[in-house]
């Protein structure tokens, strides 16, 4: 008998101890859950936090768009701080979701511009701090296009299959918004008709929609399979720094979208201070600029922009041009019954 | 059957001995299958961090970096984990609903059967918002265990058909017999069907394994703080830099995991 | 002592109650959700208001119900071009390999174990328009432009979707081949069967049970695949799966997710009802 049991007694020891192995969660006074956007979870971006406190425990959990993080946040994540992008701010406020942010008890927060604060107030109460930031415009590649004036050039049969739209469907309302001069607030059902319509038909002139910046988008733009693409200033840099192709960011004549990331408390947390001290490392140099200098993201440290002296990274974000900034729209918050709308309309133009 | 009968019979009746070049089939598909493998290979060797030609200088410093990346160890580490407990629950489970549907007649045997082979309509996302609600409902905290118990189910499936179709083809009178020498039912079980159907078992493993090992919609919900390995990848591409540094953990991994599967078979069959 | 008897219990029981509490409870649940409104958070009140809005949408939406048809055209495809081409490969390893086959084995399933994404970022290198097989092509001079069929479309998700297949579903084929032996054949050649004969008539037969799966495992998931269409689909390949994971993950819907999931579910299961009686499962599992 021993002998015929003892691997399996093995098995079993070996099974006990994953299990062991698997099920490690407690909640201990140092520790804090992040839900955050896959990549950004990486040391680099809480790097002076983690300086400070070594002995913290911060783990993530890995949200993969504003509605996933909002989903998860409403059915009860864990999570102690989130992070999500602008048009979203009042969910949050209304589900009671949110905690506000002690503004006296951060370090770095003079270094925020007003209007980056702004945008994480609701109702006048500070909920969110701002921390990463971009544009959103057409990318083009110079040797095949010679200028982009307007954000209609994603319509543009001339330059059929090497088109890369984003896989949105509230990001390609926004550009019919744009091009018909539309109030993004308040799209009737006609004019969502007439979106859906056009880009049905814009639908043959891309190569694929693309979803992820640096791995769909990015490699296509260097090797010059796409011409035309709606873009974060991400793949401008990556591709200025490569140098393979001539690539230039267009300042559309209708102006740029500007996209600002906010991160919120939960209301459920039991570790507010440790997690403001968070948010507050968040906006510290080292760590604010990693998003500069790794993912090519603005930064809502303003101490840390006017130190920019790389001139391809002046050149992404326009820092020497203001009459951009003067151009460009923010995103504005929307409902949920419009989103639910815009979701379905590109549901169905991709089916199509 | 004498072994004069078998000397003539031999070349004019064969198992498997037919014209067609099987070995070169099996040798083609091997060769389609390892080609990006090998690709893969060749650019973790590459000194380059972008995946394109020309080559530009063989390096090591790649595999370097895996070394000294515990955040990367860590997400293999627990993909590892949790692949082996869902494979082993998988085919553990699918071991007893083989055995209970081709071997007895109760009430419920065909509900079992089509139980165990359902999680494959239902799509991985579908399976883990619920599963993510539902451990929420009853304050279960989301961990890799949770996320290695939805492995287990959709890996289910699998297992059960691999080792349905082989135990399928086994006369139960071996089994009946081992029971007239007095033996229980589990030790025939375990000494005269489980080494009949080894390879079978070790298929449903690797099958199970490799469901697990790449999964990342259901990791995305069930998991905790810990991120599972391709989770962790799809993260880290966003850092071009980066890059043949992934490259290279997976060919680790691959290899690491013909030469672990390697030594299991080795010892299932000295086992035997 | 065990009996048989008593055994059954120990080996029904478990995969019972692991299925129910793992899948046909949160299953249930997706079924509940699937009768909501609106998208929002779920508390256990509003899981009883039903409405078939959701379904209403569905229906009225007749791009999502032909995308479902192609869909499982799509699957129905691979499935039975991955059991064609596995059948060989499942061949050699039940009577060349044999003892050995566990090795060929494995060698066949590992590359499955290395990430799909990094996989198709591989054959993106190779394949795509500025891609090698490209280059090559064009610089030997016999295209002109690049190929487009090869990446981002129908085609490719169909090709990829075969190519990822075929390792698995070689193994239910190559576990029911293995009770196929000499005796059989030799019985065969005794009652004047040739080679070809034997074959048809004895091993295709003997190695049913293990085609069935395989062209089930393959089909069922294939139809609401969305990885491989997203990875390589583009515009032309999309495919159902893919819907339904869009409207989860990135719209946050899973009222309309759950709805599409159920009517997939429901078409799936009907699809295989009706293979099931055209094939008369009973008479090769009994």
């Amino acid at each position: 008998m021993p002998a015929r049991s003892r691997p399996f007694r093995q098995c079993l020891a070996i099974v006990a101890v994953s299990l062991v192995i698997l099920a490690t969660a407690c909640s201990a006074p140092n520790k804090l859950l992040v839900l955050e956007w896959s990549g950004y979870e990486a040391e680099d971006f809480w790097t002076d936090f983690k300086t400070a406190n070594p002995e913290a425990a911060v783990t993530f959990e890995i949200g993969s768009s504003d509605a996933d993080v909002l989903g998860k946040m409403e059915q009860g994540s864990q999570a102690d701080i989130f992070h999500f992008y602008t048009g979203w701010q009042q969910f949050y406020v209304d589900a009671g979701l949110v905690k506000e942010i002690d503004t006296s008890k951060l370090t770095n927060w003079d270094k925020v511009p007003e209007s980056f604060k702004a945008l994480g107030r609701v109702d006048g109460k500070q909920y969110y701090l701002p921390w990463d930031w971009g544009f959103t415009s057409i990318l083009y590649n110079t040797d095949h296009v010679p200028e982009v004036t307007s954000w209609d050039i994603l319509f543009d049969d001339t330059y059929a299959e090497h088109i890369s739209m984003w896989d949105d469907g509230p990001g390609a309302v926004t550009v019919s918004s744009y091009i018909h001069g539309w109030d993004e607030e308040a799209i009737t059902d006609a004019q969502l008709a007439q979106a859906e319509q056009e880009w049905k038909d814009q639908k043959a002139l891309n190569l694929h929609y693309w979803t992820d910046e640096y791995a769909d988008l990015c490699p296509e733009v260097k090797s010059g399979d796409i011409w035309v693409a709606y873009a974060w200033q991400g793949c401008y840099a990556d591709a200025l720094y490569d140098g393979s192709q001539p690539i230039a960011y267009a300042t559309p004549v209708e102006g740029r979208n500007s996209w600002v990331g906010l991160y919120g408390i939960s209301s459920k947390t039991a570790n507010y201070d440790l997690a403001l001290e968070f948010l507050d490392m968040k906006l510290a140099t080292l760590t604010c600029s990693n998003a500069v200098t790794l993912f090519y993201y603005g930064c809502a440290n303003q101490e840390v922009m006017d130190a920019i002296e790389d001139p391809v990274l002046i050149e992404a974000f326009g820092i020497d041009d203001p009459s951009i900034i003067e151009s460009t729209n923010f995103t504005p918050p929307v409902t949920d019954a419009q989103r639910t709308a815009w979701t379905e309309m590109w549901g169905r133009v991709k089916a199509e | 059957m004498t072994a004069g009968m078998r000397g003539v019979r031999r070349d004019a009746i064969g198992v498997g001995h037919t014209r067609l070049p099987l070995g070169l089939i099996y040798a083609a598909m091997l060769a389609f299958l390892y080609l990006p493998i090998v690709l893969l290979a060749v650019f973790s060797f590459n000194a380059n961090t972008s995946l394109s030609f020309p080559l530009r200088g063989f390096t090591l410093d790649w595999y370097g970096q895996v070394l000294d990346d515990p955040a990367l160890l860590a997400a293999a580490r627990n993909s590892l984990v949790v692949a082996t407990v869902a494979a082993t629950a998988a085919t553990a489970l699918g071991f007893a609903v083989s055995v209970a549907v081709l071997r007895f007649r109760f009430a419920g045997r065909r509900l079992l059967l089509a139980l165990a082979a359902a999680p494959l309509v239902v799509p991985f996302v579908v399976l883990g918002v619920a599963l993510f609600l539902l451990f929420n409902i009853f304050g279960v905290p989301r961990s890799l265990l949770t996320v290695a118990l939805g492995h287990s189910i959709v890996a289910l499936p699998y297992a059960s058909l691999i080792l349905l179709s082989r135990i399928v083809g086994l006369d139960p009178a071996l089994e009946d017999a081992a029971m007239d020498l007095g033996a229980s039912y589990p030790t025939t079980l375990r000494r005269v069907l489980l080494p009949l159907v080894g390879p079978s078992l070790l298929a449903a493993w690797l099958t199970s394994f490799i469901v697990s090992f790449d999964e990342v919609a259901l990791a995305n919900f069930l998991a905790g703080g810990d991120p599972t390995f391709p989770v962790f990848l799809y993260g880290q591409l966003r850092f071009a830099g980066r890059l043949p540094v992934l490259i290279a953990m997976a060919v680790l991994l691959m290899t690491g995991t013909i030469i672990l599967t390697l030594i299991a078979n080795r010892l299932r069959s000295r086992h035997q | 002592m065990l009996g048989r008897r008593g055994s059954l219990r120990f080996l029904a029981v478990p995969p019972f109650a692991w299925l129910i509490v793992l899948f046909v409870a949160p299953l249930l649940l997706a079924i509940l959700i699937s009768f909501r409104a609106e998208r929002g958070p779920i508390d256990f009140g509003s899981l009883l208001q039903a409405s078939t809005v959701q379904y209403e949408k569905i229906v009225g939406t007749p791009s999502w119900l032909r995308l479902l048809a192609t869909s499982a055209g799509m699957a129905l495809l691979v499935a039975a071009l991955a059991t064609l081409f596995a059948f060989p490969i499942a061949y050699f390893l039940a009577f060349r390999a044999r003892h050995r086959a566990p090795i060929f084995l494995i060698l066949l399933l590992v590359p499955a174990a290395t990430s799909f994404l990094l996989r198709v970022m591989a054959w993106k290198v190779l394949l795509g328009g500025s891609g090698a097989i490209n280059s090559f092509l064009i610089w030997i001079g016999v295209i002109q432009d690049p190929i487009g069929l090869l990446l981002y479309s129908q085609a490719a998700v169909v090709i990829t979707l075969i190519y990822v297949w075929i390792p698995f579903a070689a193994l239910p084929i190559y576990a029911a081949l293995q009770r196929v032996d000499r005796s059989h054949l030799e019985a065969a050649a005794d009652l004047g069967a040739g080679p070809w004969s034997r074959f048809w008539r004895v091993t295709v037969p003997l190695s049913l049970p293990g085609v069935l799966a395989t062209l089930f495992m393959v089909f069922i998931p294939t139809v609401g695949e969305y990885v491989t269409p997203f990875l390589v689909g583009g515009t032309d390949g999309f495919m159902y799966g893919l819907l339904i994971q869009d409207f989860f993950s990135r719209a946050g819907n899973w009222p309309l997710g759950s709805a599409l999931a159920v009517i997939m579910l429901l078409v799936t299961v009907a699809l295989v009802a009706v293979a099931l009686r055209v094939v008369d499962l009973r008479r090769a599992v009994a």
